[in-house]
């Protein structure tokens, strides 16, 4: 078992994470004229007929979907929660966080593992994961929609639109 | 402290700058040096108070905390309290040496000392540095210490003339060993001179055997090596004792140990007993003579002394080397020793407890792992196809398992220490609040020896501190007051730890003025908590007490003695997987109860079904199970209840509580009757499937606060399982009562 370092591993994004922090800080450095070379790296993921993507940085691991253990006097949201190399995460199901109604995992389900702080450890039930993808900054749009207040942004994808997730946002909704 | 901050924020705090951890590094150090000394300064000045004979292991104690202060706070450049320590530590070598009398006045400011220093830590720790003001109130004891000092000592009427040992012997004494000496003489003990050889390549533990048996008898004054003589291959020593015991006894007692015991007269005295002359130059082989070279080898054995008294205190507090051998070692002057105090804290190692929590992790996967092995062993054991393999499978399970056993324990053991590090602590607090408050309280401890999960200890602290501060604060009257009331002027707080299985009871009582129960009362029917006919028995209005809405008004502190931010105690307490209680009678005094588990990392569970679900229920919280028919099943005011031998046992059903989908109802089920302090309750479920060993975990998540589940653990092929929190269950089932 990879129990030696649990919760470091990422198998299933490799080096992304890296690429985006070093993308991320060339964005943050100040007095950078070249705008239109900033890209972001978003993880893609499909949910309801839609396409949506959370920023790659914020991507622990991909895993499976496993049938979650029910916790009681959990809000609906909270699918139950999972037993990860050692460690217990909660899985929050996206659909219903997003105001969809639930439905049955299929085959294609996944479940994005967040990073952060044991609190923002999360996972997210999604029906099926995509891709990754670069996306340079000028095809962002602020987001149109904005029902779940957990869309602030949109970009577009060659010929689709991408609702873009803020987790943080979306796990603060999660919070009431 | 290094556990406290493991506890929170694992992941995402910053490392602090450098300075900073160099700081807090410093302060954890030095406050575990500093609690140390001030409890065996506390037991000193009881010693000379009650007898003035005091014990000199006891001052070689505090003698080397200060010494190890001195030293740390010299590698950290803090000054002043490096020479405070400094002058600390001459009153204690001159006392240990018998330079300074025990009724000295310099002896009188070593407790004094003691809170300078904690009063300099505190200022650091809070991360101000030295401040002008600190310096110049060092000076200022500094020179009382002086001015002590120089009280004239009696002069020493020598002893040591009249003793018939040779005069190269007693040249080769250290003046410590000197000291000793004299003092065994003054209270009229034998010497006796132990000779023995043993064999170079051991010779260290031969050594330490012979020491400790001759300690049962008296005190090894002097151990020096004996050159010549004995083969190459040997090494001849000469053991120093000073003992009540009579030559043929300590004869018998070294029995096996091949030495010869020698009887030291005094001069002139007839030799009571038929062993060789006293002139021990005769007998002794080669004149008794330790050449300077051989110093350093009585150092060597010292310090590699047996580890006997080596217990998880000295893990705990590695500089205040508690080891009473190791005390021993000579001269451990100023300026000369800063390396030797370095070699001793080296002895012991302080871990981050976060490493013993990986640890702990590690060890926890393998439990996991090895129930696999077991199930598989079963299955393949039930097939009659793979039966022989399954019972080779069984014994490597079985072997796995004592192992794993052994493995555990080891762990939890490093993690357990005694709660006298928290006794000490909240020893500073009441002296401090002595002062503050005026108010005259004595203060018993007792089961300091009960030991208890690092991690918990440390955060039983601030709950304690605030039991005993509400104690002080609003329990204990003033001493006219308790005059008043025809009790002793002076307060009793006793605080008293005890294990009782699974778990470590901590009761905190005080003969302060007690609560009244109306006056709780009327309070909780102001708040709306409970409704004004309600009826109530005494302990559930006390209990009330804990109520967030009461234990925060002022008023009722006022009245009733205790209660201020008992809420918070409770709910801390809880996280902890404890529970707290409290009993009190107005005019007489408060006992709070605190009950805790041993530790929070390994916990035996039993697992529960319940319709498709399972759920660990910590076995320490588990007071029996049984089966029972729904015709036993009685009710009470619409709850159900069960006759359990003659008393009512309130009942839950787990599937209701946790809204379990299609747990049964009607059928026969089993019974968990659960415990926590002094409350107990019925779980009913549907199936007991067994017992295991579990490591809970946090569940990682934004609901990770849910009431009544305390974490998660691994079960089997059944991948995670809830932890159901027990004190949570038991607490929200009687106060639904309560509310009903």
């Amino acid at each position: 078992m990879s129990g030696a370092h649990p919760g470091h591993g990422a198998p299933d994004v490799g080096g992304w994470a890296g690429l985006a922090r070093s993308a991320a800080a060339a964005l943050e450095s100040p007095g950078g004229g070249i705008e239109e070379c900033l890209v972001r790296e978003l993880l893609v993921f499909g949910l309801d007929d839609s396409t949506y993507a959370i920023p790659v940085e914020r991507v622990r691991e991909i895993v499976r979907m496993r049938a979650p253990t029910r916790v009681p006097r959990a809000p609906d949201r909270l699918l139950g929660v999972i037993a990860l190399r050692g460690e217990v995460v909660e899985v929050i199901d996206l659909r219903r966080s997003l105001g969809f109604a639930g439905a049955s995992p299929g085959p294609k389900s996944r479940i994005i593992v967040l990073h952060g702080d044991v609190d923002r450890v999360t996972g997210l039930l999604v029906d099926s994961v995509e891709a990754v993808l670069r996306i340079s900054e000028e095809s962002f749009w602020p987001a149109v929609s904005g029902d779940s207040g957990s869309v602030v942004e949109m970009c577009r994808s060659e010929d689709r639109f991408v609702s873009v997730l803020d987790v943080d946002r979306l796990l603060g909704v999660a919070d009431d | 402290m290094a556990a406290r901050r493991s506890s929170k924020g694992r992941d995402g705090a910053q490392p602090p700058e450098q300075a900073s951890r160099d700081r807090h590094e410093f302060v954890a150090e030095a406050e575990e040096i500093l609690e140390r000394m001030t409890g065996d300064l506390s037991l000193l000045d009881e010693q000379r108070r009650e007898g003035g004979e005091v014990d000199p292991d006891l001052v070689n104690r505090v003698f080397r905390s200060a010494h190890s202060l001195k030293g740390l706070a010299g590698m950290f450049g803090l000054d002043a309290i490096s020479q405070l320590a400094h002058h600390l530590e001459d009153i204690l070598d001159g006392l240990r040496l018998g330079r300074i009398p025990l009724e000295s006045p310099a002896v009188d400011l070593l407790e004094a000392g003691g809170g300078l220093l904690g009063g300099l830590l505190d200022h650091i720790e809070h991360g101000s540095d030295t401040t002008e003001e600190d310096v110049l109130s060092v000076q200022a004891f500094i020179e009382r210490i002086d001015a002590a000092m120089r009280a004239p000592a009696e002069p020493a009427r020598d002893a040591l003339e009249e003793i018939a040992l040779d005069a190269s012997f007693l040249r080769a004494l250290t003046e410590y060993e000197e000291h000793r000496l004299r003092e065994n003489l003054r209270r009229g003990r034998h010497l006796v001179l132990v000779h023995a050889s043993f064999g170079i390549d051991h010779f260290e533990e031969g050594l330490a055997e012979l020491t400790s048996v001759l300690r049962e008898s008296g005190e090894v004054v002097s151990t020096l090596p004996t050159p010549g003589a004995s083969p190459e291959s040997e090494i001849r020593f000469s053991l120093l004792v000073g003992t009540e015991v009579e030559a043929d006894r300590l004869r018998g007692q070294v029995e096996g140990h091949a030495a010869e015991v020698e009887w030291v007269g005094r001069r002139g005295e007839p030799v009571p007993d038929t062993a060789p002359a006293a002139e021990t130059s005769s007998d002794a082989g080669p004149p008794i003579g330790a050449s300077a070279q051989a110093r350093p080898l009585e150092d060597h054995t010292a310090r590699e002394a047996p580890a006997a008294h080596t217990d998880h205190t000295a893990r705990e507090a590695p500089a205040a080397h508690t080891d009473h051998t190791a005390t021993e070692v000579p001269a451990a002057h100023a300026d000369s020793s800063s390396i030797e105090s370095l070699r001793s804290i080296s002895d012991t190692v302080r871990v981050d407890i976060r490493k013993l929590d990986e640890l702990m992790n590690l060890v926890g996967e393998l439990v996991i792992q090895r129930n696999a092995v077991g199930t598989l062993a079963n299955r393949l054991s039930a097939n009659l196809q793979t039966a022989r393999v399954g019972a080779e499978l069984g014994k490597i399970h079985k072997a796995l398992d004592r192992k794993l056993k052994e493995l555990q324990a080891g762990v939890l053991d490093v993690r357990m220490v005694p709660l006298r590090q928290v006794f000490e602590k909240l020893a500073r607090v009441v002296r401090r609040l002595r002062r503050d408050l005026g108010k005259d309280v004595a203060l018993e401890f007792s089961g300091a020896d009960t030991e208890l999960d690092k991690l918990i200890v440390e955060q039983l602290i601030d709950p304690l501190v605030h039991i005993v501060r509400n104690a002080f604060d609003h329990a204990i009257e003033s001493p006219e007051e308790r005059v008043v009331a025809g009790k002793p002027s002076r307060g009793t707080l006793r605080i008293g730890a005890s294990q009782r299985g699974n778990h470590v009871v901590i009761e905190v009582s005080d003969d302060g003025r007690g609560m009244r129960v109306d006056a709780i009362r009327a309070r909780a029917v102001a708040r709306g908590l409970v409704g004004a006919d309600e009826t109530l028995t005494r302990k559930e209005v006390m209990n009330l007490v804990f109520e967030a809405g009461l234990s925060t008004a002022e008023s009722v502190s006022e009245t009733s003695g205790r209660g201020v931010g008992m809420d918070v105690v409770r709910a801390n307490l809880a996280e902890l997987g404890g529970m707290v209680d409290l009993v009190s009678e107005a005019g007489r005094g408060t006992t709070v109860t605190i009950t805790l588990p041993i530790t929070l990392a390994i916990i035996q569970a039993l697992i529960v079904g319940v319709g498709d679900e399972r759920f660990a229920l910590p076995l320490n919280a588990v007071l029996e199970t049984m089966r029972v028919d729904p015709e036993q099943i009685g009710r009470s005011e619409g709850r159900e209840i069960l006759d359990l031998r003659g008393e009512p046992l309130a009942l839950r059903r787990l599937g209701e509580e946790f809204e379990i989908p299609c747990a049964s109802r009607g059928e026969a089920q089993f019974v968990v009757v659960l415990g926590m302090g002094e409350q107990r309750l019925g779980l009913l479920v549907d199936r007991l499937e067994g017992q295991q060993d579990t490591v809970i975990k946090p569940i990682k998540g934004p609901y990770q606060q849910l009431r009544g589940i305390t974490g998660a653990t691994e079960y089997g092929d059944h991948g995670a399982i809830l932890v159901v929190d027990v004190s949570a269950v038991i607490g929200d089932a009687l106060r639904r009562r309560e509310a009903a």
